[in-house]
């Protein structure tokens, strides 16, 4: 009978919390949505399914083996790592009090120093970092999964449109004005008493408004690691949202007249112009934001690889088996941010609201921006190209395609669209580099 | 009070951003126009050289003189370099 009451007592509904359960079906609810709604399901199927693997009760396979130790360690464990930690457990109140204050001193009050050592006691007797948390820190935590994608991204984009036609790359700087917007937005909310966000973490809810995945995860691991996983569930299921979200904006400020206009035909441009461009883009911001090297200069590197035209396998494996492979570990490290005790608050709903906000005013910047350079220069520019300023590429590009063929069916958009398209996603990069450096 | 600074600093951040942002794709503009105009404009050299190399060989046994071949070679260069601009 002893043995049976042990069995219930370790298994997992008996230590369920309401919290895990709750996540387990908000992970069921992204799985839901990537695997019938077609969301972004690349990143949201393993975002979904690390995000049950994270809220499995007692496995603690997104903690480390210190809270893991915490969690679970005889009392005379915790007494040594109490000592470790510099600090007396009061020995009348009971374990769970003990492991309470553990908790606390570990995360918040101990020196770094004091932290180490009874994380080595943990791993002495035998407690180790939970698969998830290593993936953590291995992919995000040092900032390498997002770069490796960047640089797949910049080995799949082609910037020929741009280079055709370099001022829409005013378009693409336009639309990042949601980033900031988003940005005050945040911080708003904050003074008035709504929320309570940090300037750090209101700037990574902002660069949801950049709509570029990798750009979010990379610049919320350096500013609000806290706020990750909201962050990137947001950026990733309103980028799948883009074809709901902008159209009407763009229909409701350009004119039907705006919406027919012609643009003209993009002059081709040389294979040498193609390879040159990285390397320009790359001094350029060698020379004046350092900050964005780590995102743009993988950017660059990618897009050199695809055009120079000489190692073709690297290219290929950049823009394919790499991407691939990052990808599933990055959409389970983000689903290790899925815990209940951050991600069940309010400010959640904060996040996900101020991220719709983002896109909307980023989109809107992006047309008014293109209809601004219309009236200016003798090019006719077609307005809708102004919202594929926000990065999401090619989502973006083919909605102002579609937009301008249902004003006029034999306007072809697309092409025209793809250079604002990839200038956003320099845009956010930069906007990236710029938060990173006023705040990092 | 406390909030006033967070939202002076919001404000700045929002300032700063978005002017280093135009202000360095507006440098991205002007430079990849400016290395576009240059390319443009010493890249038809190897390219007419190529096509006439490529050109002149298997049409050297065919009896065409080299002189027809230089004139060819030097009004397409001419055409291609007009047309550039």
């Amino acid at each position: 009978m002893d043995k049976l009451v042990t069995l219930w007592e370790g298994s997992g509904l008996y230590n369920l919390e309401l919290g895990q359960a709750v996540m387990m079906v908000v992970g069921l609810l992204l799985l839901y949505l990537a695997i019938y709604k077609k969301f972004e399901p690349l990143l949201l199927v393993p975002i979904g399914f690390g995000g049950i693997l994270a809220n499995i009760p007692e496995a603690g396979l997104a903690i480390s083996a210190l809270d893991q130790a915490i969690e679970v360690a005889k009392p005379a464990v915790l007494q040594q790592m109490a000592a470790a930690l510099g600090a007396n457990l009061d020995p009348l109140s009971n374990l769970d009090a003990w492991r309470e204050s553990l908790k606390s001193l570990a995360h918040e009050g101990a020196a770094p120093d004091q932290v180490r050592a009874a994380r080595d006691i943990a791993m002495n007797v035998g407690y180790g970092d939970g698969m998830l948390y290593s993936f953590y820190s291995v992919a995000i935590a040092s900032g390498i999964a997002p770069l490796i994608i960047f640089m797949g991204v910049g080995a799949m984009t082609d910037f020929g449109p741009l280079l055709a036609n370099p001022r829409t790359l005013f378009l693409g700087a336009a639309a990042q004005f949601g980033i900031f917007a988003t940005l005050f937005g945040a911080v708003l909310l904050t003074s008035m008493g709504v929320m309570d966000f940090s300037l750090n973490q209101a700037a990574a809810i902002g660069i949801i408004g950049g709509a570029d995945g990798p750009t979010s995860i990379y610049v919320s691991s350096v500013l609000a690691p806290e706020l990750l996983g909201a962050i990137a569930v947001a950026a990733y299921a309103y980028m799948a949202l883009v074809p709901l979200i902008q159209p009407p904006i763009m229909r409701l400020l350009t004119t039907q007249k705006e919406r027919e206009i012609k643009m003209t035909q993009l002059r081709p441009v040389s294979k040498l112009e193609k390879v040159v461009f990285p390397l320009v883009l790359l001094i350029l911001v060698a020379l004046f934001l350092p900050d964005a090297a780590p995102l743009l200069g993988m950017f660059c590197f990618g897009n050199l690889m695809r055009e120079c035209g000489v190692v073709e396998r690297l290219s290929d494996t950049a823009q394919n088996a790499l991407i691939n492979i990052v990808t599933i570990i990055l959409g389970l490290s983000v689903g290790s941010k899925l815990m209940a005790e951050s991600f069940l608050s309010f400010e959640t709903l904060g996040i996900l609201g101020l991220g719709i906000v983002a896109f909307g005013i980023g989109t809107a910047a992006g047309v008014l921006m293109a209809k601004l350079m219309n009236l200016m220069s003798k090019m006719p520019i077609n307005p809708l190209i102004g919202a594929a300023g926000v990065s999401a590429v090619p989502m973006a590009a083919r909605v102002a395609n579609k937009v301008g063929l249902e004003a006029n069916p034999h306007n072809f958009l697309l092409m025209h669209a793809m250079g604002p398209n990839v200038a956003g996603v320099i845009g956010s990069a930069v906007a990236a580099g710029v938060m990173i450096k006023y705040l990092g | 009070m406390q909030d006033q600074e967070l939202l002076q600093d919001g404000l700045a951040l929002m300032a700063l951003g978005m002017g280093v942002v135009f202000v360095f794709l507006t440098v991205l503009v002007i430079s990849v126009t400016l290395m576009s105009k240059l390319i443009g404009r010493f890249q038809p050299v190897p390219v007419a050289v190529d096509s006439g190399k490529k050109a002149s060989q298997p049409s050297a046994p065919s009896d065409q003189s080299d002189e027809v071949m230089a004139v060819i070679c030097a009004a397409v260069h001419r055409y291609r370099t007009t047309r550039r601009r």
